[in-house]
């Protein structure tokens, strides 16, 4: 059976207009918040302007991401929300990583769509309108590298989660790349996720 | 006045707007991460980034909403339509009783950044709702027709201290 983002999609849409009484969104097994891109933008690369060394700052976020994507992902992974909507259209491994990837749609982190999947291997995910590569360009201006983050860790999170072994030992057993990026002008950012070494 | 939040709330295709400006749900793992990491390397400097980032994004956040509807045009309107944006968007939940244009004191209960911190990191030294000052320093700036940064929020009491509830006082700068 196919992964149906749109039932996934509606699932989060219905399930995030729950309130309980002390104004918190728990869904998916964790808690949701909305807040505009705009303040995610501000503070990433806000923080990678102060930091001495950009590229520390570029790993710690993409750290802090992949870490949390495998955090909240495993928290999705076993909520009830996930038995109920997602664990009926899934039949392999495969299945799992495309509905992680329309979760992430589904939570507005862009158009996101698997380009290839070699089970254990790689994964290619590709974005045509990531809010930080929009955020970075509308800001800043061209950059000379890539500039989406929180999706770059994700791309590898999915991976640990599903190939990265017994969580909650997987994570970081993977790394991610962003070979393309719209805030450098490509016209598409990609994520290839492969093994770590060592 | 009664907002009809889930109808300011619009999906097209992949993006998500609240009343026209793109939003994204992120979960606690990401948001306490993020706080955290910008804490361990700049220290205050990093509080300080979350805070002027909230207070510019809850500020564009509200001029918006508020050109939108020219019907909540009272101060008390205004301020239930923050409390219960606060709490529409799983902030949590935020009291404006003791609050007036030179400022006051605010009282939150309930938070999505107490209730992350918590489950995540546990108990914190110092008090860490970074983000919630930002956020009400920004949406009283319009909500009392002031530019942004008029307001200074500082928070005395905080429950990621284990405080009963997050107090905050606002002063003008
Ligand atoms: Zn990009
Ligand atoms: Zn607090």
């Amino acid at each position: 059976m196919a992964i149906d983002t749109d039932k996934i999609v509606h699932a989060v849409m219905h399930g995030s207009r729950i309130r309980e009484e002390k104004g918190i969104i728990p869904l998916f097994g964790v808690y949701l918040s909305m807040i505009p891109v705009d303040f995610y933008n501000k503070i990433s690369f806000g923080f990678e302007k102060q930091m001495q060394q950009p590229d520390e700052a570029e790993s710690l976020l993409v750290n802090a991401a992949q870490e949390c994507g495998y955090a909240t992902f495993a928290g999705v992974r076993s909520s009830r929300e996930w038995a109920e909507v997602v664990q009926p259209m899934i039949s392999n491994d495969k299945d799992q990583i495309y509905s992680f990837v329309s979760i992430a749609i589904a939570f507005g982190w862009g158009d996101l769509g698997v380009r290839e999947l070699i089970p254990g291997e790689k994964l290619v995910m590709r974005a045509s309108d990531s809010y930080e590569a929009k955020g970075y360009w509308d800001a800043y201006g061209r950059a000379d590298a890539g500039k989406c983050y929180m999706l770059r860790g994700v791309a590898a999170a999915f991976m640990d989660l599903v190939y990265g072994g017994e969580y909650p030992d997987g994570c970081f057993r993977y790394k991610a790349l962003e070979t393309h990026c719209q805030a450098k002008g490509d016209p598409y950012c990609e994520f290839v996720a492969r093994k770590a070494a060592g | 006045m009664i907002v009809n939040w889930p109808e300011k709330f619009a999906r097209k295709g992949h993006e998500i707007f609240l009343s026209g400006l793109p939003i994204a749900l992120h979960c606690h793992h990401y948001n306490m991460n993020l706080q955290k990491t910008l804490e361990a390397s700049l220290g205050s400097e990093g509080g300080l980034l979350i805070y002027q980032a909230a207070e510019e994004s809850s500020y564009a956040g509200f001029t918006s909403f508020l050109r939108d509807h020219p019907r909540i045009n009272t101060i008390k309107s205004k301020l239930e339509l923050a409390s219960t944006s606060f709490q529409y968007c799983g902030l949590g939940i935020i009291n404006f009783t003791q609050i007036g244009p030179d400022g006051g004191k605010i009282a939150s209960p309930h938070s999505h950044h107490v209730t992350g911190w918590l489950a995540k990191f546990g108990k914190r030294e110092s008090p860490g709702c970074f983000f919630t000052r930002g956020w009400i320093g920004g949406a009283l700036a319009v909500i009392y027709n002031k530019p942004i940064g008029y307001y200074l929020v500082k928070e005395k009491e905080c429950k990621m201290t284990l405080a009963r509830e997050c107090i905050f006082e606002v002063t003008t700068v």
